[in-house]
This record gives C-alpha cells, structure tokens and sequence, in this order.
C-alpha cells in the first residue's frame, strides 16, 4: 500500500500548534490591558452625547457612552477606539499611552476618508474619479475556502465568477471583471503588491485588500495588460505599535454542493429491458436478473450499483492555520506571518497541501529614504488519483459492475483505478520577492523617487506513476465464485517526471509629486516599467519498471522505455506610465492617465501603443448649496471617465511566417523521422486589442455613513479584436490563417453596490449590503458566413459572445402525429434523421417550408457566462455576537446539457435517475424521449429540449462569530479571542439537475464545488 | 537614486522586445539543403490517412462489420443514412495535406538542390497529392483539383475554385501518377518510400474504380483493359509476390515485405505508434478489457468465407452445417474472426448467453461488447493487445499489396476480355497461398466474377477495401439496406442453437439516388460559392 495523507491525524497537529501559541503567549508577548475613559462632545455645540458607542476594533468588547456622555473602556496600548453614533461621522483614536481621551464627534464627514489602493499607488476614496470596487481582507479571513477566487463572488460589484469544480488545487474560479469584451482572452490582470502576479493561492489571512479597477481612468496605466481589467491584491504590512500575535484557524467539513444520480443497477437493468423492446430486440435482462439486483442478494454477481458510497468520502477536511506577528516603531515596521492549508479530497488520493508565508520590513533608513522588503513564498503539494478526471471514471462506469468484491478486490474500471497504488502529484513551489527604495528628494519639496525590483521564481515538480491496473473478473459458473485476477492496460508500471520553471523580474523606477497651492492640488506620476519572463520545462519518463520503485533511474532501459522531452519560451513588456491629478479645492477632480507600452508579441515597429484615459469627478457635496442645505448628504460625487487599454488577446509571433517541427513525423524502415510543417499563415500587421471605455459613476454617503451607495454605467467598444478569417478563404485553402486586427465588440452593464451599516446602540448593529453586476456583450463585427449572416435567427453578429443556437423542441411526437401506418401525417415538417416514432423529439419548423433542416436553427439559450450576477449580505451584532450571510446569485445563463451529461446510455455509459422518466404512450409528457439502447441522431440534436436555464441563488457563506468576554480573555491572559462556525456554499436554489449551477464542463459531470462548513479560533495575543 | 532610474531606463536598449521564439525554423532554412527539405516531405509522408488505425474505421461502413459501440459516426450517422451536409462523414480536410504538396512541388522546383534528388523527391510528392485526391474522388466525385499554392493577398478571388469533373480528377489522378512512375525507382533506396509500383498500383485502382459499374454505366470494355494493363505492368515489374503467410504478413516484423507495395508506417512506443489491438480488438480477455471493441465482423463477411475444400458454403456440395457452423471453414477464417469458442490471448472466448461470460453477444446494443458474436482477429498482434490508444505496435498499414494487385487485374481481364488463362492465373495465386484449391476451369465469365468478388471480399476483408467496392459495384444499395447480422448462440432444451439474427444497432440505410457520393461539408459550401453540391443533398 502506498502511503496516504490521511487527514485524521490533523487535528493532533493543529493541539500541537495551539499549544506551541500558547506556550509562547505566556513567556513573551501578554499585554496588560488598562482602563480608558473619557467624554464625547459633539464637536459644534461641546453638549456631551449619550449613546455613543465605543468599541475596541477587533475585538468584541464594547461599551456606550452614559448620559452625560462619559464611558469608560478597558483598552491594551496598541488598540483602537471606534466611537459612533447615529448622525455623526466615525472617529478612531489609538490608545498609545493615554488613560483618558476625550472627543468630539462632528456632524460632517470629513473623517471617513480611507485610502485605496490604485494603480502604481494610493488614492484617498473622495478623490478617486475612476471605477473600483474594494474588499477587506477581515472579511474574508474567516470563510472556508481553499482558492482565494472563490471568495470574491458576491462580494463586489463589477466582477462575474464561476467556479467549475471544487477538486482540490484546481477549484479557482472564471473570473470576469465586467463580463466579456472580446472573443479572445478575457482574463484580467492580476497584480500583487505592484507586481504582475497571481494571487489565488495566496493566504487570505494575509491579505489587506482586494481593489478591483473597473474603467479606463483605472486600468489605462496597465497598457496593454489593463482592457479586461485589474484585480489589485494588496498583503499586509507591519503597524507601529507593540508587537502582536495572533492565531486565526480553523477545520472544516467539506461535502459535494450536488451529485449527479445515477442508476442503481436494477434501475439500469429495467432501463435497458425498456430500450431493447424499443429497438425490437430482446430484453438482455431476464426476471431473476432484475430480481437479484432489487434485493442485492449475491453482491457480488449482482451488485447494486452505488459506487458513490463506495468512493465518495463524506466530511473530507479543509482546514487552515495562520500565525501573524506584526509590529513596528517609528524606524522599521514588520509582518510576519506563516499559513498551513489541508484540503482534502471526495476520495483519498485526491488532496492538496499548501504552506504559505509571508515576511516584510518597512525601514525609515534616513529621515527621507524608506526601504520597503517582502518575500511571500508557497508551497503547494497536490495529489490526484492516476485516472485523471477521477470523476468522469464514476461517470462512465456501469451499475451492473462491481466497484469492488465483497472480498476487496476491484470490480470494474472506476474500482480499479481508485484501488491501485498509482498517483498523480505536482508540487509547486513560488516566491515572490520584492525590494524597493523611495527617495525624498531633498531640494524639490513632493518629489519623491523610487525603484522597485522583484523576482518571482516558480519551480512545479509533477510526478505520475502509473501502476498495471487489476481487475477481477467473476467466475459465476463455480461456487463459490472464482475471482480471476486480469490486467488492464500494461502489465508493467511507468513513471514520468516534469520539472518547470519560471523566473519573473520587474522592473519599476518612478518619480512621484504632489504639490498643495492654496485651494490647488497637483500631483503627477511617471513611471518606467519592465517585465520579463523566462521559463523552461524539461519532462522525462520511463516505462516497464521490474521493481515497484518509483524512481527514474529505476525504469526500462531499452530506448523504447525511455522519452525525454524539453522547451523554453520568453516574454517581454515594457512601459512608460503617467498619471496626473488636480484638484481645485477637493471638489473639483480631473486627473489624465495612461501608457505608452510595448509588447513583444508583435513585429518590430508594430510592438508600441499608447493608451490615454481622462476622468473628471465633482463632489456635489462640497458644494455649499448642499452642504448647508442637505445635511444628511455626506458625500455625493459624480465621475465620468473615458479612455483606451490594450489587451494581448490571441497568441504570441502571428507575425512570423515560419514553419514548426514535430518528432516523430513518420517512421521510414523503422527509424523515426522528423518532420516540419507549415504554421498559420502569417499576418505581418498584427497588433493589439483596443478597448475604448466610457464609465459614468456615482457615489454617495448618506445619513452620516448610513447609506453608502455606488453605481456605475459602463460601455465598452473592442476594436482591433483578433478574429480569425477563415470564413474568407475556402475550405480547400489548406492553411489556417493567423488572426487579424478585424473584430469589433461592444459590452455594456451597470454595476452597483448599497451598503448601510445601523448601530442602533453600542450593543447591537444591523447592516446589509448588496451589490449587482449587469453585463450583456454584443458582437458588431466578425467573420461569418454568408450562411449564417443572411438568416436573421441564425445570425452571430448583433448578439451576445456564446449564445446558443439549435432547433425549437416541439416537445414529442405523439401517436395521434402518425397516421395508421405510422406514418407522419401530412403537415408535419419531415425531420432528416432518419424514421422519427412517437416519443422522439420535434423540433419547429421555423421557416414553414415543411422539413427541418439548417435553415430552422435559431438562438436557444443565452451564454454559458451569467450576464447578471449579484450578492446580498445581511448581518447583524450584538456585543459580543455577529452573524454575516451572503447569498449570491447569477441570472441570464443557460446552460447545455449534451453527451454523457444529458442522455441515456451515451457512450456505452450508464444513465440518471432523472432518464427513468422517459415517454411512454402512457406518459406522454415525460422528461425525456422514449428510451432507446443508444442515444438517437434525432434526438441528439442541438435544440432547446436539453437546454437549461442555470439561474441560481445560493447561501454562499454564512459566519457566525463571538468574542470571548473580556472577564475570561483576562482570565486566560490574552487580548481577544473570538470563535466562528463558519459555511460555504451552503444551500443552493436553483433548477439545474445533477449538476452545480456553476459548472462549466457540458459534456458531463465535473468534480462538484464543495460545501463546507467550519469552526475556527481567531486569537490575539 | 535618479541615477539608477535613468541608467536603468537607457540600459534597457530597444531590443528588450526582441523574443526569437525556439520552436521555429525560417523559410530558407527549410529549403536550404535537401535534408531539410525532406523534413518537409516527411510530414506529408505522415499526413497520409491510416484509417484502420482510427476510432471508428471506415470499414464499418462496409457490410463487413460494424462499431461495437455508440455512439460513433459509422453506426449513429453513416449506418443510417442521416446525414446531411451539416453533420456527414468528411474527408474535405485532405486539401491541406495537399496545399503541403503543392507546397514541396513550388519551392522545390524554384530551388537549386541537385537535379537528381528533386526530380526522385517530386516524383513521391505527385504520387502523395495524387493519392489524396483519390480518397476525394472516390467519395465526392469530381472536386477543385488545385496545384498551386493559394494565397489570398497575391490571388485574390482567384482562391476560390469550382468542382472539376469526375472525368477531369480521373484523368489528374491517373496522368500524375504515370508521370511519377516515369521517375520512380523500382525499389526504394529506403524501404517505405514511394516506388513505380506504388504509382502504377494507385493508376491502376483508379482505373478499375472509373471502369466500375458506378462510373461506366455502359460497360466500355475499353476502360476495364485499361485497368487491366496497369496492373499487369504491376505484376510484370517483378519485384512483388505473395507473402506466404496470411497471418503474420500484418505483423510488424514483416513491414515491407514482398508483398507490401506501399504502407503507412508506424512507430511503436511513440506519438506515432499504431493501437490497432486496443482500438479495434476483441473486448474482454480474462476477464479484462483489452480493446474498444471496434470492429464487430458481420455475419455477412463470415458466411463469405468457404470452407476448407474451397466451396462457399451455400454450395451443398460444402459440407457446411449451421448448428456447428466454425468446422472445416478456410484458413482465412481461423486468421481473421475471433468466434464463440476460439481463442484469443490464451482465453476461451466465449459469445453465447447465459454462460456469464463478459463477451456474450450484446442484445442489448448499449454496451462494448460484440453485437455481432464475433470479434477481428486478422492483422492483431496479440502482444499488442493494451486496451486503448495505446500507440505500441509498428506494423504498416498497407495500403496496396500484391494480393490486391491480382484480383484487380482478374476482376478488370475478366470484364474486358473474360476467363481467360491469365485470370485464372492470377485469382488461384490468391488462393493457393491460403491453401484452397485452385477455382475449377470452364467458369463462365459471371460466375468468375461471382468468384472474384467474393475471393477479394474475404482476401482483402478489413483492409478497408470493401466499402470502395460496395460503391463501385453500385450494390451498395442492395448490401447497405436492412441489418446486418449476429449469431446468437442458446441453449434450448439442453442443446446449444445457433441461430442468425439481425445484429442490435446493425441497421443499415443507402439511398441509391444520392449515397453513392458524399455531400460537400456545409462548412465548404459555405464558404465556396462556386462549389455544387452533389445531387439531392
């Protein structure tokens, strides 16, 4: 047997981890806690308000202010106050070493102005004139997910996600900024701390916050990279102040959110009797078989059928433990922090480990030069079972195979695989590491310089080893029966070994001004950057092992056991970035942005654009006509931004003409030959996408951060897109042509989000937030027949990217649709599948003319991609208690089912519970066409009948937390202590059967999204 | 600190962009020196179709057998005659391994490479595209036929072609290949590569399929001579003869042998390695998938092998019996089908019901097993046998043999002049290697055609051979219409009874007025004004 992680064992590791915190809490790092007080005045009138409420941030404790406006607080040096309260605006105050602190609260708002992260730096939120949604990093630390994707959806406005599987190291989500603008690749950039890169498997606990760039005002400084948008992610950094630890972790259960249903072998056996008498042949099932598979009496020559009860774990963990330290004094800040995730998988071999860390020191080295240093490393190890797509196995295994014997020796192919020793592992290891340098320069005041360079290495080790695949077959003329041992496949193992590798260097130098003149405020940015990434892969394996060792140099040593394969591939970018601001007396906003960036995917002297953005903003609310009028307005601004991005859609060096090797070509005598062959015949022109952005927004804080609301209307043209023109030339060309500048593409939505948190006293606090995504593409320009274009309902240009087209379901034909001789009566449009029966599915004949052919498709379904996406999130707290929802939900997405997914006996495969209602002259309504022993050409066809509407709404996550009191963190001598029950993908609505709502896979069923459901520890010492 | 910035923005020369991708070769290197030139051809070498080696061969859609399982294009699409231009078996996609031959022809001959290995090189190059445009020309009739390189800056409109006529490809096919003959050596310097018998086997195929019923509707005696003579000058190269064992002739160790006139090449344990065995083989042995299962034998193809006495068995004379119908059957039959009861990697196969067996005959005809009752053994190599694509086995796929060479020029002399002497000669070749008598003098000319064209169904059977003459012989409206068979084996009242009955999933439909050509993909149409498409699709 080979070993197995076995995740049993974990929860020994994790008491050991808490024990090792503890022990250190208790020598090193107990704060003593002392008591605060003081009074709160309102600002304008210096009359004490009653009722604030005063918190300590982070923790649970809490208190209100009394009548004559005093309170009084138990606080430790490095806390922070929160003082709030109906009206007015939010103050925060460090303790520091005050015992007393007294306050005014204003009615204005002028403290409620954080800092967001924008692109190549920050920005305070009132000034901002583009279109970005942030998320906390707090709010996502306690949700049970592995993949830091999956834990976006819902929770901004302007993003679309679907997440396709929940297989461990694999479950990270589509992710769409906006919808889709362009046929090519529609990923956007993915930035971490400034620097290109990928954030997905970064620990949640590290991060700070998630900034996503919406419009051109946003993305025009990423050039060519910035059209489908920018995701920021911003890690934590270390705070002045005492040193503070804190463990936050937690162990989840994670179950399949749907599993499709199939047959139980008498269910399949009935089914198969039923089709065979359909196709006129005799029942392959006779009575005694069916009984014995009803009442599972001889398991093992009958069996009953249930694999998932034999493969599927229930309750397979994921658990994850972080431990931060961060502190700081007025020279050198510092974070730290180590994270360790287990997620385990809906069978043994399949799990997924992952060990993060994250280090970084901030140093005032001179009074005007800081010194910024971070490394944040991974290592992930997954592991899979040999089969590959373990899930499709179960998929296509039959009923009426036995998983495994009674004895414990493997039944059929799905057994097999799960019960043999071979395993299927990478392991990734990356860094990434940064250092920069900024520079006061003395002489000009605001001038700042800086340089920034990282290294990003990623080394991934894959290691398949391959096992003979045993399976026994059962000897049923004996008694007792006789298992005989038969291999599948290769009688001898084989192992294959890659090794890739890719270094990442940035490079970015800036000149940073800003400049206060009276009501004046100018800042200016330029930037220079450089990106380039090498990688190299090598991959080597071996066949015919004698010995069960899985090592290379164990393997086979004719050359027929020996393969060795290599490449390596560069890219480049490099731009200039400039950004400039103004503001005329904070009310007032223009700003000017953009790159001039160069790319080398193109031919030298096609290889350079620039791309501008503009943005004006005006806060309504700094104007006196409303600020003296409509106090309960807080901030009202309106923006309006346009501009152009790049984006790199199709592949690199379509501008080369050149001809690509393939080994082995042919084989001449024996001996192998290489051969060349044309590429893509090339296009010398080729350059990029061009995506001109209009975003009008507004945003607006009211009654005094009751409501906050932001909404935004986009409209996106994409020009320049890259299509590829087959459609010109004719088939019999021979050579596929490589893509040109051609397409145009328009997509428009509104995205929004209302937010409002109600402290109704210090002890209780309501809040609800929503946000909506609406987004819907159109195609105005592609290549497209003639065909398809003079048929307005078959016709791709003018409608959305993906939508579906096939023929209209009729429903059935039913027996009064045939005359006595069964033949189709008169007026039936005649359908050219061959013989249709009553039972079999019509399709409408759209353009009357008697018989379906391709002239009767027509749209069917929207795309795949949900146009309308949206989260609604209530919570509410009382003291010490909160309790967070989300429920997230899609709209205007079809999805369709097709092949092993959707029929019967596909394949030579087995069929779903749900086919059990199939038509019958008796039930002439049913679910699905009569049954037949393999799916029919008629019935196959693309048409609405297996099409689904894919809406849905799911509880995504829910958190129920409390703080300990502070009468029993005192106790045990630690700052705060808060426990969580926590969920993901809890409940779901929606109508889509055996599948997800979120899967991507049509062709069958996919390693289904977990739902998990955890309890963690969050603990500060 | 400014120092670093500009130093680094001034470092940072103009050829930062310059990436040189590593998996590429420049145009004057291919065509630099004739080694590298031949790079080139041998992928067109590789781009020749190996259909047997495939999901689903061709050959299923012969009467000779059928897929075992579905759904597959044979038995969902073809078997049944639904298909329309839109979802139709195609071989379009062959034009771009003919713009590769135009291709070679164009820069070849513009090159300066020595005379003598240009005119040998173009020479299989002609004999490649001609054989391309056969695979066309049999299914389409007549289509574009193009020899240059088309390229829609220079040409413009001119891209685009109409259909040629079916006299006009015959006539490109089979003058191409007399010009190659003319510069191709009798024996390749490197066994694999195209000889003159190669060239005058193709000419001669086409000349036998243009005097076929289906292309000579008035039975010019002419265009039956002329098949005649091509492949007499085959037989008269006398470089070729029969291999003497039908059984390993397929087997990889006897790649190139005497009888091989031109093969697809494979190579074991490479991305070019064929997976016959695991694709096409006999399902379960041991208890264990070996094979897909994709050739089910008809009993069509089995009741077409005579008996050991060489007499078909409808002839009472045989000594055939239907309750014992696998004794005394002809050696082609032990080395071709795998039946209930015989063999096949040590393991008794058995098909009949009730035995618990995994390959008992499929009624239900939703799973892998056999519908047929029987399983292919003819060119598997039983060490081979790994279930699936499994890219282990280096034996050629011929394409021509000698064999058929024969029977070509008996069928063709039979039809022009009659029975003479040199029939005879050539049909009893066949016959004798495989130990049957010689056919008995005195026929009269349909019945050696009856002979012939049941000696080359089963000489030839899974070679993909038949369906080409189903269609020629226009008989495929009477042999592709109703079901094929299975023989299902019972116990009844002790006894085991054999007994014919159609195969589960073996119906078959052909439509006479437009099955005997294939539409033109919708795809094409579509984007080809000048195309027609063939008559009632």
């Amino acid at each position: 047997m080979s070993k197995t992680n076995f995740p049993g064992r974990l929860p020994v590791k994790q008491l050991f981890l808490l024990a090792i915190i503890f022990c250190y809490h208790s020598i090193a790092f107990s704060q003593e806690t002392t008591t605060i007080s003081g009074v709160v005045a309102d600002s304008a009138s210096n009359a004490p308000l009653p009722s604030v409420s005063v918190l300590v941030k982070g923790t649970a404790r809490g208190t209100t202010t009394d009548a004559n406006g005093k309170y009084s607080i138990k606080a430790s040096s490095n806390s922070t106050l929160i003082f709030r309260s109906v009206g007015y605006g939010e103050k925060q105050i460090t303790v520091g070493n005050q015992s007393v602190i007294d306050i005014s609260l204003s009615t204005s708002n002028q403290n409620l102005d954080p800092v967001v992260v924008v692109a190549y730096g920050t920005q305070k939120k009132t000034s901002v004139t583009a279109a970005i949604s942030t998320l906390n990093g707090d709010e996502i630390d306690a949700v049970p997910i592995s993949n830091l994707s999956n834990a976006i959806v819902g929770r901004v406005s302007g993003v679309i996600l679907k997440q396709g599987s929940g297989e461990p190291g694999r479950d990270q989500s589509s992710f769409l900024i906006r919808g889709i603008s362009s046929t090519g690749s529609t990923q956007p950039l993915m930035v971490v701390d400034g620097i290109p890169r990928g954030f997905y498997a970064l620990d949640p606990n590290t991060v700070e916050s998630i900034t996503i760039l919406k419009d051109a005002a946003a993305v025009a400084p990423y050039g060519v990279a910035g059209a489908n948008g920018v995701v920021l992610v911003t890690t934590k950094r270390g705070a002045k102040g005492t040193p503070a630890l804190s463990y936050n972790g937690y162990i989840g259960f994670q179950n399949a959110t749907v599993l499709s249903h199939y047959v139980n072998s008498y269910q399949f056996a009935t089914l198969k009797n039923a089709a065979a008498k359909n196709d006129g042949l005799p029942p392959p099932y006779t009575n005694s078989d069916l009984q014995k598979y009803k009442d599972g009496s001889d398991p093992d020559a009958y069996p009953r059928g249930d694999f998932y009860k034999q493969i599927i774990k229930s309750n397979s963990i994921l658990t994850n433990h972080d431990i931060e330290l961060a502190g700081g004094n007025d020279q050198i800040k510092y974070y730290a922090s180590f994270g360790y995730q287990h997620q385990g998988g809906m069978w043994s071999k399949t799990n997924s480990n992952r060990y993060n860390t994250s280090i970084s020191l901030d140093a005032e080295a001179t009074k005007t030069t800081k010194i910024s240093f971070s490394v944040i490393g991974r290592v992930q190890k997954n592991a899979y079972s040999p089969a590959g797509a373990a899930y499709g196995l179960v998929a296509t295994s039959l009923p009426i195979d036995a998983f495994q014997y009674s004895n414990g020796l493997p039944g059929n192919f799905a057994g097999a695989y799960f019960l043999n020793d071979g395993y299927s592992r990478n392991d990734i290891t990356q860094i990434y590491s940064q250092l920069s340098v900024e520079q006061k320069i003395p002489f000009i005041t605001g001038l700042t310089a800086k340089a920034t360079v990282a290294y990003d290495p990623t080394i991934i080790m894959g290691k398949n080893w391959t096992t003979p695949i045993h399976i026994y077959s059962i000897d049923t003329t004996q008694h007792p029966y006789v298992y005989k041992d038969g291999i599948l496949g290769t009688t001898k193992p084989s192992l294959s070994e890659q090794v890739s590798q890719a270094q990442q260097i940035t490079f970015q130098g800036s000149l940073n001004y800003v400049k206060k003149l009276g009501k004046n405020r100018i800042g200016a940015l330029a930037l220079f950057e450089t990106n380039a990434v090498n990688s190299q892969n090598l991959e080597t394996g071996r066949k015919n092992y004698n010995l069960f060792l899985d090592e290379i140099s164990m393997g086979g040593s004719s050359s027929g056991d020996i393969t060795n394969s290599g490449s390596s591939a560069a890219t480049r970018q490099l731009g200039l970035v400039y950004r400039v601001t103004y503001d005329y007396s904070s009310k007032y906003l223009f700003e000017a942005s953009g790159r001039y960036d160069g790319s080398y995917f193109f031919a030298p002297g096609k290889r350079f654009g620039f791309f501008p953005a503009f943005s004006i903003g005006w806060r309504l609310s700094e104007e006196n006509f409303i600020k003296k009028n409509l106090l309960w307005i807080d901030n009202l601004k309106v923006r309006a931004s346009y501009g152009e991005a790049g984006a790199l859609a199709g592949s690199a060096f379509q501008y080369l003409g050149t001809y690509a090797i393939a080994s082995p070509a042919y084989a001449f005598n024996g001996n192998a030959v290489q051969g060349v062959n044309e590429r893509s015949e090339p296009n010398p022109n080729i350059t990029w996408e061009r995506a001109k952005k209009t975003d009008v927004g507004l945003e607006a804080t009211l009654w005094k951060g009751i409501l906050k609301v932001e909404a935004d209307y986009f409209h996106e043209k994409r020009s320049n897109m890259l299509v590829t023109p087959d459609v010109i030339v004719p088939s019999e060309y021979g050579i596929g042509l490589s893509q040109v500048n051609a397409g145009v593409m328009e997509n428009k939505g509104v995205d929004f989000s209302v937010g409002s948190v109600y402290p109704i006293s210090g002890d209780f606090e309501v809040s609800l937030t929503t946000n909506f995504t609406y987004a819907q593409n159109t195609l105005l320009q592609v290549f497209e027949t003639t065909t398809t274009y003079n048929n307005p309902n078959r016709r791709i240009t003018g409608k959305p990217l993906g939508t579906q087209f096939g023929f209209k379901s009729l429903g059935f034909f039913q027996l009064n649709d045939f005359d006595n001789n069964g033949n189709l009566k008169e007026g039936i449009a005649i359908q050219p599948w061959g013989k249709v029966l009553p039972g079999d599915i019509r399709y409408k004949d759209i353009n009357n003319d008697g018989k379906i052919n391709d002239d009767d498709l027509t749209k069917i379904g929207d795309p795949a991609i949900p146009q309308i996406i949206y989260g609604i999130s209530p919570g509410l707290r009382y003291k010490g208690l909160s309790l967070d929802l989300l429920f997230q939900g899609a709209a205007k997405t079809n999805f369709y089912y097709v092949r092993q997914g959707a029929w019967p006996f596909h394949s030579s495969g087995s069929a779903f519970v749900e086919h059990l209602n199939y038509w019958t002259p008796e039930n002439p309504n049913a679910k699905n066409p009569r049954i037949t022993s393999a799916p029919t050409t008629n019935n196959t066809q693309v048409s609405s009948f297996w099409m689904q509407d894919a809406s849905y709404v799911r509880l995504k996550s829910a958190t129920l937390s409390y703080y300990l009191p502070l009468k029993v963190t005192e106790k045990i001598r630690i700052k705060n202590a808060r426990i969580y029950i926590s969920g993901q993908n809890i409940l779901t609505w929606t109508r889509m059967i055996n599948y997800d709502p979120e899967n991507t896979n049509s062709l069958g069923p996919n390693y289904p999204p977990q739902k998990v459901i955890s309890l963690g520890l969050n603990v500060t010492f | 600190m400014l120092f670093l910035i500009l130093t680094s923005m001034l470092s940072c020369k103009k050829n930062f962009l310059d990436v040189t991708p590593k998996d590429q070769i420049s145009d004057n290197t291919v065509w630099a020196t004739t080694d590298n030139a031949d790079l080139f051809l041998n992928s067109i070498y590789g781009s020749i179709p190996g259909p047997f080696n495939t999901f689903d061969p061709e050959e299923n859609y012969s009467d000779d057998c059928m897929d075992g399982i579905n759904p597959v294009r044979s038995r969902q699409i073809y078997a049944n005659s639904v298909y329309t231009p839109s979802n139709a078996p195609t071989y379009w996609g062959v034009y771009s391994y003919i713009r590769k031959c135009n291709l070679f022809i164009e820069k070849v001959t513009a090159s300066k490479l020595p005379g003598t290995w240009k005119q040998l090189r173009l020479a299989e190059t002609r004999f490649l595209r001609a054989y391309l445009y056969m695979l066309l020309w049999t299914r389409y009739g007549g289509v574009p036929i193009i020899t240059d390189v088309l390229n829609s800056s220079v040409q413009g409109d001119a891209i685009f072609r109409s259909r040629n006529t079916l006299d006009e490809t015959f006539k490109f096919i089979t003058d191409e290949c007399a010009g190659a003959a003319n510069d191709l050596p009798i024996k390749a310097t490197v066994a694999g590569r195209v000889t003159k018998g190669a060239a005058l086997a193709l000419k001669g195929w086409c000349e036998l399929f243009n005097a076929s019923p289906l292309h000579n509707p008035d039975n010019n005696k002419t265009k039956w001579a002329l098949a005649a003579a091509t492949n007499k000058q085959v037989m008269d190269l006398n470089v070729y003869s029969l291999f003497p064992d039908y059984e390993t002739m397929f087997y990889e160790e006897n790649n190139n042998n005497v009888e091989s006139i031109f093969a697809k090449a494979y190579l074991g344990g490479t991305s070019i390695g064929g997976s016959r065995e695991g694709i096409q083989g006999p399902t379960f042995a041991n208890g264990v998938q070996h094979a897909y299962g994709m050739i089910n034998p008809s009993q069509e193809i089995v009741d077409s092998y005579s008996m050991a006495n060489g007499l078909p068995i409808a002839d009472p004379a045989s000594g055939y019996d239907p309750q014992n119908p696998y004794v005394n059957r002809e050696k082609r039959f032990y080395q071709s089908i795998v039946y209930d009861g015989s063999f096949w990697l040590g393991s008794e196969m058995l098909t009949r019901q009730g035995v618990g067996s995994k390959n008992q005959l499929d009624l239900s005809g939703g799973s892998g097993v056999t519908k047929t009752g029987y399983y292919l053994r003819k060119g598997l190599n039983p060490k081979y046998a790994v279930n699936g694509i499994n890219m282990l086995n280096s034996a050629s796929y011929m394409v021509f043999r000698y064999a058929e060479v024969l029977l070509s020029y008996a069928e063709a002399q039979n039809e022009a002049v009659g029975p003479d002497e040199s029939v005879y000669q050539a049909i009893n070749k066949v016959r004798i290697r495989s130990e049957l008598p010689s056919l008995t003098a005195g026929l009269s000319q349909d019945q050696m055609r009856a002979e012939i064209r049941r000696e080359r169904r089963v000489e030839l059977a899974f070679e993909e051979k038949r369906w080409y003459d189903l269609i020629r012989w226009k008989i495929a409206e009477k042999s592709l219409n109703g079901s094929l068979h299975a023989m299902k084996i019972e116990q009844v009242n002790g006894q085991w009874v054999y007994s014919i009955i159609p195969a589960p999933g073996g119906g078959r439909t052909f439509y006479a007025n437009k099955n005997y050509y294939w539409p033109i993909p919708q795809s094409a149409m579509d984007k080809n004004s000048k195309l027609i498409q063939n008559p009632n699709y």
